[in-house]
């Protein structure tokens, strides 16, 4: 019974080794530190990587957040439909019709109640 | 004549007075009232003594899934309280029609509707429809209490709500258990006392009904241990309510006895009747030394109630032909004496700035004659002077109890004695002595005596003829009482027979 | 292997008539949404709770049309039967009242109207699917659909804190219960290999075994309980009850208070008399002190409240111990008897709510007490109907309270459960003592004239007719019951019980 869980154990342990080896690859193989403030952050580019307590984001930046998230889930339902469309048959097309009716229709509601304007 | 039309008479005239302008709301509910006896006359009239079972029976279907019948009849049992009910309910409400109230419509409303629910709960024949009509019996007077009522009138209408609802509640679970356990054999729900007299409920289950029925019946009446809502309501409550109140609602409960308690629960009757016994002789007792030494009018014949209860639920307890009539006789007779006396009490009150204490009244009696003439008659009747028909009723009452229990009856007799002084001492301090300092002597005014020397006359005809009730009842206390008789003792041949001879008619 | 696998996949056959109920609240919810969005002030007034009408209105026709159906649709995931559609016509009558209660309500305007009654819709359709449920998966979307837009309508008042906070509050306690529920449900599909309702019912009496004896049924179905324990508002897992009733607006208490515990009660009812019926004795003495305890709880905890809308939270425990009583004895008239108090408690609790929205509009003095105070002469048309509900709520006899109680009473006894008929008796002479002193306040003012001095009525004559309607039903049916018995008659039947 355990053997089921294999593949995960193979799946924890590929993580922990690709991980681990970027990590001390950059350390070994890669060039001096750099003198450059910037390069000296683990990101580059973006949001500074140290920020003061008080810091806040703009509401609006959580609101598009969100709704990319839940929009971003929704289409990834489409793609295993998408592959085995044929198998399914009509009734898996008229449920994804139906699926994106509801997604056109949230996206209208989002749309119009101005969620996507920057305010 | 169907019952329903004299139930819901009053009821009628109550909505209808709710509907009418001020002045006009108070002889609209006298006009029911009115009617309603009449038709309550003419049915005693008509009632024949010597046929067994119901009479004018009327019987429909009102809950069909749980077998509920809207079931009403009359017998020797209920007879004479019936009419007896129309009658002091006429008085009361005639009585305050001549009295002005705040909102009198919705007065005579509640009150109507009351008198409505009392007729109901003597005539239902089914026990679901009798708990209904008792709970309902006691909305109007919360509703009399708490916005007509004197000084703590919330806090005392809750208290007698609640205290009164626990018992019918327990009451309700008791009664729907009564048809549902009958019912497990196969048979049909049905809830119709009579469809329930051969039930043959096993003895470990009659107890705990019994005992659901005992807690509404006791609480309403009230008897010692469970009057602790009665003086706080007593002292509150509109005295024209507190008339009836006290008179006549009691009598339901006691009456539930006789017709629902007993005969299908004998097993459990004869198992607890010691302690229904001791229960009411501890009532007696201590209902006649509080009456003593109240100074309150109202509380003085409050708890003269509660020993008069004693006596009646010490008849009822006896477990025999002779106590069940004597109770009976004694329902009656506490009820046309009781309405009058609170009556009275009003009377008193307004002639002593509205003082109720017998310490600031005294010495009407030499102003107003008449009024002492009636108080002294009623005062008489209430302590069973011999010849009045309380002293037939008690008499009844311990010569049942003589039977079976020699000990319980002779000490209450000095419940009889005690009576004496209570009501004489009542009588004495508000009519003799000397002037009272609130006292403003007066003569009973025309249209109370109205209301008044009718009640008395009353009193004094069943004084001269207590055989009518007595006679009505014969039959039915005996056949109430029959089984418990038997299970209290089933070697007794005599009550074996009287039992076969008597339940088969 | 995929490709073969998938050939094999069947869609399931819908049954879409007896399916259209619940379809029509969907497309209700989403074009009213639509509608909402459309610009003018006007519209966004009259047209969106118009449609929203007219979807109930619709759905009660389905509803109708489908009376008498019972069949399992859409692989056995959802049963029309007596029980769901009898709780249809419950939850579309809520939802009518509702929307008449929430008119003039700010909430509406703070919200957004289309959001609002889209959500009302939603929550509704989640009902419906709840309590024709009977898989664990469709149980936990039900109850899911139902819940969310609940969180959302509590805070629906958005300037007014409480509100908020009523809504944070029920967010938090509404997950934790539906984490609960979700972690006993897959704890009983591990125990059974079932989500049916009749699968797991079958693998409990094939193994041979009782739920007392697998640990791990044991487990699931405790966590179950529980789950819906807090969904129902029974103690001791009510404690959200007071608060959120307080702080939501009073429409969408009043909602809850009915609806909620509708749904709540119906998917309890099928899920315990389905499902785990055969175990019945094993469970039966743990919902019993379950029962007790909530009506003691509940109406001992109304005593000291001084809002009306935290009493009637209060009351709502309590009312939820009596219809437990249906449950723990597992039967037909059990069943029976908790529908038909279910139904009765709907119109009841209607009627109060529907006065205390009035009166939270008229004075300044919220839901407290104080609003209430001498309302018995000023506006008789508002007391009578109030009285008349505390009245039922008490179980006075002539109002529908009563033949409610009268039903749970007689299955309790029938159900070998007497005890737990004195404690409903026992529970409601306690519960006497805060109904009689809303009424006590409001017919029995303690000074003459002490009242609300900014009373301020202003005309709201579709919550006064609501008011009426709702307790002019409560004495009729207290007088006439025999159209709820003809409602419910057959409900238990239809879910196989004897």
């Amino acid at each position: 019974m355990l053997s089921t869980y294999l593949p995960a154990l193979v799946f924890v342990a590929l993580g922990a080794v690709v991980g681990g080896s970027f990590a001390v690859l950059n350390q070994v193989l890669g060039p001096a530190k750099s003198k450059l403030v910037a390069t000296g952050d683990p990101y580059e580019c973006g949001l500074p990587s140290e920020v003061k307590q008080g810091f806040r984001f703009g509401i609006s930046f959580y609101l598009i957040a969100m709704l990319f998230i839940l929009f971003d889930i929704e289409v990834v339902f489409l793609y295993p439909i998408a592959v085995e469309l044929r198998a399914f048959g009509t009734f898996a097309l008229l449920e994804t019709i139906v699926f994106v009716v509801l997604l056109m229709v949230a996206f209208i509601y989002v749309w119009r109640r101005g969620a996507l304007e920057w305010k | 004549m169907s019952l329903s039309i004299i139930i819901w008479l009053p009821a009628v005239a109550g909505a209808l007075s709710l509907l009418a302008p001020r002045a006009v709301a108070g002889r609209l509910a006298v006009v029911g009232a009115l009617a309603t006896l009449v038709l309550a006359v003419i049915l005693l009239v008509g009632f024949d003594n010597s046929a067994p079972g119901l009479q004018n029976v009327t019987d429909q279907n009102w809950i069909s899934a749980l077998g509920i019948h809207y079931k009403l009849g009359i017998d020797g049992l209920n007879v004479w309280l019936l009419t007896t009910t129309a009658m002091l309910f006429f008085a009361a409400i005639l009585f305050a029609s001549f009295r002005e109230w705040e909102r009198p419509n919705l007065f005579f409303f509640f009150f109507a509707v009351a008198e409505s629910a009392v007729l109901g709960a003597f005539c239902a024949q089914d026990l679901i429809l009798f708990v209904v009509f008792f709970d309902l019996m006691l909305i109007p007077f919360y509703f009399i209490t708490g916005m007509w009522g004197g000084e703590g009138r919330v806090q005392a209408t809750t208290k007698m709500v609640i205290y009164t609802l626990i018992g019918s509640l327990l009451m309700l679970v008791a009664a729907v258990a009564t048809g549902v356990i009958a019912a497990e054999g196969g048979q049909p729900l049905t809830f119709a006392i009579s469809g329930l007299q051969q039930a043959g409920l096993s003895t470990g289950t009659q107890e705990w009904i019994f005992l659901g029925f005992a807690a509404a019946f006791l609480v309403k009446m009230p008897l010692f241990p469970l009057h602790g809502w009665m003086p706080d309501a007593y002292r509150t409550m509109p005295l024209p309510a507190l008339a009836v109140f006290s008179g006549i609602l009691s009598k339901v409960a006691a009456y539930g006895f006789l017709r629902i308690v007993i005969p299908l629960f004998p097993d459990g009757a004869a198992h607890f009747q010691e302690l229904l016994l001791l229960i009411a002789l501890a009532s007696i007792i201590y209902g006649s030394v509080m009456a003593f030494t109240q100074t309150n009018l109202r509380l003085i014949f409050g708890f003269s109630s509660v020993a008069q209860l004693g006596f009646i639920v010490l008849g009822i307890f006896a477990l025999s032909p002779r106590g069940a009539e004597g109770a009976l006789l004694q329902m009656v007779n506490h009820a046309v004496i009781t309405v009058p006396v609170f009556l009275i009490i009003a009377l008193l009150a307004a002639r002593s700035r509205g003082s109720e204490d017998i310490r600031e009244m005294g010495g009407l009696a030499f102003r107003a004659p008449l009024l002492a003439a009636l108080f002294l008659i009623v005062s008489l009747a209430t302590l069973a002077m011999p010849g009045s028909s309380n002293f037939i009723g008690e008499f009844y009452i311990l010569l049942g109890v003589f039977e079976s229990k020699t000990v319980i009856a002779i000490i209450a007799f000095s419940g009889v004695a005690m009576a004496a002084v209570y009501a004489l001492r009542a009588y004495i301090s508000t009519m003799h002595n000397r002037v009272g300092a609130q006292a403003t002597p007066r003569e009973i005014g025309l249209q109370d005596a109205l209301v008044l020397v009718p009640l008395v006359l009353v009193i004094l005809a069943l004084a001269i003829y207590p055989q009518a009730p007595l006679k009505a009842a014969q039959g039915p206390a005996a056949r109430s009482v029959a089984k418990a008789r038997l299970a209290l003792d089933p070697l007794d041949q005599r009550a074996s027979t009287q039992k076969i001879s008597q339940v088969t008619p | 292997m995929i490709a073969a696998a998938a050939t094999s996949i069947k869609a399931p056959y819908i049954d879409w008539a007896a399916f259209s109920p619940i379809v029509a609240l969907i497309c209700g919810a989403v074009i009213v949404l639509l509608i909402g969005l459309l610009p003018g002030r006007r519209v966004r007034e009259q047209i969106v709770p118009g449609a929203t009408v007219l979807t109930l209105l619709a759905t009660l026709g389905l509803t109708i049309w489908q009376w008498g159906e019972n069949t399992s649709i859409i692989s056995g995931a959802l049963a029309v039967d007596r029980l769901s559609l009898v709780l249809n016509v419950v939850f579309v009558a809520t939802g009518l009242v509702t929307v008449v209660m929430s008119l003039r309500e700010r909430a509406t305007v703070q919200a957004g109207q289309g959001e609002y009654y889209t959500l009302l819709l939603a929550s509704l359709a989640g009902m419906a699917v709840l309590v024709a449920a009977q898989n664990l998966v469709t149980l936990f979307v039900g109850i899911e659909l139902l819940s969310i837009p609940l969180y959302v309508l509590c805070a629906s008042e958005l300037q007014r804190e409480k509100s908020l906070e009523a809504g944070l509050k029920y967010l938090v306690i509404g997950s934790v219960g539906s984490a609960t529920l979700l972690f006993g449900l897959s704890f009983i599909y591990g125990a059974t290999g079932s989500t049916d309702f009749s699968g797991i019912a079958a693998a409990l009496s094939s193994k041979g075994e009782t739920i007392a004896s697998n640990p791990l049924m044991l487990t699931g179905l405790g966590m179950a309980v529980v789950g819906l324990g807090f969904k129902a508002a029974i103690a001791p897992f009510h404690q959200w009850t007071p608060d959120v009733y307080e702080g939501a607006p009073s429409p969408i208490t009043s909602f809850m208070s009915v609806a909620t515990k509708a749904a709540a009660f119906g998917i309890f009812l099928r899920f315990m008399d389905v499902a785990v019926i055969d175990e019945a004795l094993t469970w039966q003495p743990l919902l019993a002190a379950l029962a007790a305890i909530t009506i003691v709880v509940g109406n001992v905890g109304a005593l000291a409240q001084t809002s009306v809308k935290r009493i009637l939270a209060w009351s709502s425990v309590a009312q939820g111990g009596y219809l437990l009583v249906g449950i723990v004895v597992s039967s037909a008239a059990g069943l029976e008897a908790t529908l038909y108090y279910l139904v009765v408690y709907v119109v009841m609790n209607l009627a109060a709510f529907s006065v205390v929205v009035a009166r939270e509009r008229e004075t300044t003095h919220g839901d407290s007490l104080s609003a209430f105070a001498g309302l018995g002469s000023k506006r008789p048309i508002l007391a009578v109907p109030m009285t008349i509900a505390m009245l039922s709520l008490a179980g006075i006899p002539a109002t529908a309270g009563f033949i409610g109680k009268l039903n749970l009473i007689g299955a309790s006894v029938d159900g070998d459960y007497a005890w737990l008929g004195v404690l409903i008796a026992i529970g409601s002479a306690i519960s006497l003592a805060y109904y009689l002193r809303i009424v006590a306040v409001m017919w029995m003012p303690d000074r003459r004239g002490d009242s609300p001095e900014t009373d301020r009525p202003h005309g709201q004559p579709e919550i006064i007719g609501l008011a009426i309607i709702c307790s002019a039903a409560t004495i009729f049916f207290g007088i006439i019951p025999s159209p709820i018995y003809d409602l419910v008659r057959g409900a238990g039947e239809s879910i196989g019980l004897l």
